[in-house]
C-alpha cells in the first residue's frame, strides 16, 4: 500500500486493455462467469483515482475507517445475497435490526443490565431469526412475491417498534453493550497523532462471510437455495423441501440483521429507534453491484463483499477528494447503471455465440 | 429388495387413479402395473394424460382419487422425495435441470439429497458427487472433462442437456426410470447410445418407462406398449403384437394409415436455384433446384450441416458464399428480412422459443408479420381486418378452435405449430422452409400438418422440409436430399426410397471418415 504500489497499478490495467482487443471472447467469457471482476475493477479504479487526487488516502487509518463502516452494511448484504440467490428479495431487514436492537437495549436496561455481551448477541440473533422466519412463512404460504410481503412486514416491524416499544433515544447503554464497541483489535497512530483503532466487532463480518460462503458452496442447503432461484418448480420436483428453504433464507437474513443491529448500537453507543430503516436500497445496490442478479440464482459472497466495499468507499472517501457528500448518491447510482448495463450487454453478446 | 422383486415382480401398481385439474378430468381411472426389468412404452396423443400419470408416479402431483402401491405398501399420494427414495427416477420432457447449477451438481446432487431423506443441512461430499457424475455422464456417452462437469447447464446445447438429464436419472440406484420424450433433440448416434443404456438398465433389473411419439424407436427397443386415450388406458401388451396402424388407431380412436401423403407432382418451372452455397466448417458447395409445387426434404445427422443450411436460406445465419436465385433472378440474402422480402418463409424448429408468443392470442400471433400492412392512419391497426385474416388462416390451418382470442399456450403442440405455419402464410411466401415441422406433435396433429403441407404444394408453393423424421420425409416429399459432413451426398426419390436407403446415406461417409 505504498506509493510504489500505486504506480504499479495502472500497468496491469493497460495489459488487460490490450488483452481485451486480442481475445475479447476470453475476457468477456471470464466476466460473464465472474461478474465480481467488474466490481473489483471499479473499486481499484476509484482507489487509484482518489489516491492520485489526495495521497492522504493511502494510510492505514483509511482502511480501518472503511473496515469499520463496512460491518453493518456487510452483514445486511450477506443476508440480502442469500435471499436474492433464492430468487426473493427482502426490504424488511433494517426494520428487523431496528426492532431487535432497540428492544434488547430496553430489556437490558430494565431487567438485566449486567447481561454478558454474548447473551445480547444470542438474543438478537434469535429475535432476528423469529422475525425472518415469519417473512419466509408468509412468502411461502401466501405465495405473494417477497417484495410485497417484506414491504408489509417492514412497516409492521417498524410501526410496532415505534408504537409499542419506544421512540426515545437511549444514550446510556447498559454494561457490556456500552463497552464492547470500544474494545479494539488493532491500533494505529495517524499522521496528525490521533489513534484510530479497528474494533473487535469488525471480526463478525469476515466470520459471517465465511459461514455464508460455506453454507452456499458446501452444503445441500446452499445448492437448494441456488436451485430455488434458478427454477422453483423444478427444485420442488427434484425433491427439495421448498418450504424449509424459504424459512431458512429469510431466517438466516433475519439472524444477520439482528446481529447487525447490535453491532450498530455498540458501535455508535446509542440506541436510536429511527436508525437503519431507509438504508435497504443502498444494501441491495451493493449486492447487485457485486454481480448478483435481481432475478435470482446467481451471485457470490466475494462479489457481495466487493459490492459492499464499493458502496462504503464511495460513501467515505469521495469527501477526501473534495466531492461533496451530496454527490455520493449520484456516483452510486451511476455505478449501478454502469455495472447493470455492462452485465446485460455481456449476456446479450454471448447468447448467439453459444 | 432382490428377494422382494423375485417373489413379486410387480413392484409398482396404480389402482383406479383419477386426476382432476379444475374442471378438466385428466385421468379417468387408470390401472397399471409395472414389473422389474421390463421396458414399457407409454403412447398416446398430446393431452391424453401421459404426462399426468408420470407426474403422479414421480410425486409431483397427488392423484385426486385412487392408490399407488409400491412393493405392496399402499399410498394415497407420493412426495417427490418418497418417490425418489423408492428408486423412481424421471427424465422430464422439459428436462427439469436446474439452469444455474453445474452439470456435475445437476447429475449427482440428488443422490445425496435422497440419502438424507431430504434433509438439507448436510455437507456435500464433493468427491463422491464427482465420482457419481463421471460414471453417469460417461454411460450416456458424453465425453467427461472437467470443463463439462463445471459448465453451467444453461450454457449447454439442447442435445447435451437432454443427455445430462438422462445421466441424472441413471446416476442413482434406480428401480424405475421414466423417460418423457428423451430423444426429441438427439441425433441417431445418441439415440443408439440411449438404447444401449436402456438394455443395460434392463439387465440390472431396472424397469424403464418410455413416453414417446417416435414409434420406430419403440419397435427397435421392444417391450410392452401401454396406450392412453382421453385419460384412460385403452390397450396394454407386447409392442410387437401391434402394427403402426393399430397403435395410431388406438391412440386417436380413428384410422390413420401410413399412406403417402404426397399425391401431386411438381410443375416444370424452377422456383429457386441454389449453387455453390458454402459456409466454412458447416456446409460446402451445396446446390439444388426447387420447383414450383415441389416438396423437397433435407435430412442428415444433426451435425451434417442441414440445420445451418436451413438457417442460411432463411437469412438468419447467412452463407459465406454461393448464389441463390428465385424465378431466375439473383438475390442476396444477408439478413432474415432479405429472405422474407424474397418470398422465403422459415418456420423454426423450436417453436416455443423462436416463434410463438405463448401468452398472446391466436389472433395476435397470426398477424404478427403483417402488422405494417394492417396499420392505417397514424399507425393505428385495423383490428377488424386483422381478425378477418386471422380467422381465415385458422380455418385454412384447421385449428381445433374457431376462437382466435384464445392464448396460444392453451393449444396443443400440433395446433401451435399450425398457428406458426399460418402466420408465415399471411405474407404469401413462394417458398416455405419447415424445420422439424412435427417435432413433439402427436399423431392426429401430424396428419393435419401433412395435409396442410400437401395443400400448400398444390397451391404452387415450393416447400423444403428439414427433418430427421424419416417416415415424415418419405410420406411427404418428391425428393429427399441427404447431407453428410456438410455436403449433399444423395438425392433420393421420395416415392421409391426406403428408410434404409436414407439411413445408409446419412451414415455412409461417417464410417468412411472413421476408417
Amino acid at each position: 500500500m505504498s506509493s510504489a504500489g500505486t504506480s504499479n497499478k495502472p500497468a496491469p490495467g493497460h495489459v488487460s486493455a490490450s488483452g481485451q482487443l486480442q481475445q475479447r471472447r476470453g475476457l468477456g467469457d471470464l466476466i460473464a462467469k465472474k461478474p465480481e471482476l467488474v466490481t473489483l475493477g471499479l473499486l481499484i479504479a476509484i482507489c487509484i483515482a482518489v489516491a492520485i487526487a489526495n495521497p492522504a488516502f493511502l494510510q492505514p487509518s483509511t482502511l480501518i475507517d472503511i473496515g469499520r463502516a463496512s460491518v453493518v452494511t456487510g452483514l445486511f448484504a450477506l443476508g440480502v445475497f442469500v435471499i436474492l440467490a433464492a430468487g426473493g428479495i427482502d426490504v424488511s431487514f433494517t426494520a428487523i435490526a431496528a426492532l431487535t436492537m432497540y428492544s434488547i437495549t430496553l430489556l437490558a436496561i430494565n431487567h438485566a443490565p449486567n447481561m454478558p455481551i454474548y447473551v445480547v448477541f444470542l438474543i438478537a440473533v434469535a429475535g432476528g431469526i423469529a422475525l425472518g422466519v415469519l417473512n419466509g412463512f408468509l412468502v411461502y404460504t401466501l405465495r405473494v412475491p417477497s417484495l410485497i410481503v417484506t414491504i408489509g412486514t417492514q412497516y409492521l416491524f417498524r410501526g410496532g417498534l415505534l408504537a409499542f416499544v419506544g421512540t426515545t433515544w437511549i444514550m446510556e447503554l447498559p454494561g457490556q453493550m456500552g463497552t464492547f464497541g470500544r474494545i479494539s483489535l488493532l491500533e494505529f497512530e495517524t499522521a496528525n497523532g490521533a489513534t484510530v483503532s479497528l474494533p473487535v466487532y469488525f471480526l463478525i463480518l469476515p466470520a459471517a462471510a465465511i459461514l455464508t460462503w460455506w453454507i452456499m458452496r458446501r452444503t445441500l442447503m446452499g445448492r437448494a437455495i441456488f436451485s430455488l432461484g434458478g427454477s422453483p418448480d423444478v427444485t420442488a420436483r427434484l425433491g427439495y423441501n421448498v418450504k424449509i428453504v424459504h424459512l431458512f433464507v429469510f431466517g438466516y437474513a433475519g439472524a444477520l440483521a439482528g446481529l447487525a443491529g447490535i453491532v450498530h448500537v455498540t458501535a455508535n453507543r446509542l440506541a436510536n429507534p429511527f436508525d437503519l430503516v431507509g438504508t435497504e436500497i443502498a444494501v441491495i445496490a451493493a449486492v447487485v453491484l457485486g454481480g448478483a442478479r435481481i432475478t435470482g440464482g446467481t451471485g457470490s459472497v466475494i462479489g457481495t463483499m466487493l459490492g459492499v466495499l464499493l458502496v462504503v468507499v464511495v460513501d467515505n472517501v469521495l469527501v477526501m477528494v473534495g466531492i461533496p457528500s451530496t454527490w455520493q448518491r449520484v456516483f452510486v447510482g451511476a455505478f449501478i447503471l454502469l455495472a447493470a448495463a455492462f452485465f446485460v450487454t455481456r449476456q446479450r453478446k454471448f447468447k448467439p455465440a453459444k | 429388495m432382490t428377494q422382494n422383486t423375485q417373489k413379486n415382480r410387480c413392484f409398482l401398481e396404480l389402482r383406479n387413479i383419477h386426476k382432476r385439474f379444475g374442471g378438466v378430468h385428466a385421468l379417468r381411472g387408470v390401472d397399471l402395473s409395472l414389473e422389474a426389468g421390463e421396458v414399457y412404452h407409454l403412447l398416446g396423443e398430446n393431452g391424453c394424460g401421459k404426462s399426468t400419470v408420470i407426474k403422479i408416479m414421480a410425486g409431483a402431483h397427488p392423484p385426486s382419487e385412487g392408490q399407488i402401491v409400491l412393493d405392496g405398501e399402499v399410498f394415497n399420494e407420493l412426495t417427490p422425495i418418497q418417490s425418489l427414495d423408492f428408486g423412481i427416477e424421471t427424465v422430464y420432457q422439459d428436462l427439469s435441470l436446474i439452469p444455474n447449477l453445474s452439470v456435475m451438481e445437476n447429475v449427482a446432487l440428488g443422490e445425496q439429497l435422497v440419502e438424507g431423506h431430504g434433509r438439507l443441512l448436510r455437507r456435500i461430499d464433493r468427491a463422491r458427487m464427482q465420482q457419481t457424475a463421471t460414471k453417469a455422464l460417461s454411460q450416456v456417452g458424453l465425453d467427461v472433462t472437467p470443463e463439462l462437469m463445471s459448465t453451467i447447464v444453461s450454457e449447454l446445447p439442447l442435445a447435451t442437456r437432454q443427455l445430462v438429464a438422462i445421466a441424472r436419472a441413471i446416476a442413482c440406484e434406480a428401480r424405475l426410470v421414466i423417460m418423457d420424450e428423451p430423444t426429441t433433440s438427439l441425433t441417431r448416434r445418441e439415440v443408439e447410445n440411449l438404447i444401449d443404456v436402456v438394455s443395460r438398465l434392463r439387465s440390472q433389473n431396472v424397469a424403464v418407462l418410455f413416453v414417446t411419439h417416435k414409434l420406430e424407436e419403440c419397435y427397435r427397443i421392444g417391450g410392452h406398449a401401454i396406450v392412453f386415450r382421453d385419460g384412460q388406458c385403452v390397450a396394454q401388451g407386447p409392442i410387437e403384437s401391434y402394427s403402426r396402424a393399430d397403435l395410431a388407431e388406438l391412440m386417436t380412436g380413428r384410422q390413420i394409415s401410413e399412406k403417402r401423403y404426397r399425391e401431386g407432382s411438381p410443375s416444370e418451372d424452377t422456383l429457386m436455384s441454389l449453387s455453390n452455397f458454402s459456409m466454412p466448417g458447416r456446409f460446402n458447395d451445396v446446390g439444388f433446384d426447387l420447383r414450383k409445387g415441389e416438396v423437397l426434404g433435407i435430412t442428415g445427422l444433426s451435425d451434417s450441416g442441414r440445420n445451418e443450411l436451413a438457417l442460411a436460406i432463411a437469412g438468419i445465419r447467412p452463407a459465406a458464399s454461393g448464389t441463390i436465385s428465385i424465378n431466375d433472378k439473383n438475390i442476396r440474402i444477408a439478413t432474415a428480412s432479405d429472405s422474407i422480402d424474397a418470398g422465403i418463409a422459415y418456420v423454426p424448429e423450436d417453436r416455443l422459443s423462436e416463434g410463438l408468443f405463448l401468452s398472446k392470442s391466436i389472433y395476435q400471433n397470426e398477424v404478427a408479420l403483417i402488422l405494417r400492412k394492417l396499420a392505417g392512419f397514424m399507425g393505428i391497426l385495423d383490428m377488424k381486418k386483422g381478425k378477418e385474416i386471422a380467422r381465415e388462416i385458422s380455418a385454412d390451418m384447421r385449428l381445433n378452435t374457431a376462437d382466435i382470442e384464445l392464448p396460444v399456450s392453451s393449444l396443443s403442440g400440433g395446433n401451435q405449430q399450425r398457428v406458426l405455419i399460418g402466420r408465415w402464410l399471411s405474407i404469401n411466401p413462394e417458398i416455405l422452409v419447415l424445420h422439424g415441422p412435427t417435432v413433439g406433435v402427436d399423431v392426429g396433429s401430424k396428419d393435419a400438418i401433412y395435409q396442410t403441407i400437401q395443400k400448400m404444394a398444390e397451391d404452387g408453393l415450393g416447400l423444403i422440409i428439414v427433418s430427421d423424421d424419416l417416415p415424415e420425409l418419405l410420406q411427404n416429399c418428391d425428393r429427399i436430399l441427404v447431407m453428410n459432413a456438410g455436403e449433399v451426398v444423395s438425392d433420393l426419390n421420395g416415392a421409391s426410397a426406403s428408410e434404409d436407403d436414407i439411413y445408409q446415406a446419412m451414415l455412409g461417409s461417417v464410417q468412411e471418415g472413421a476408417a
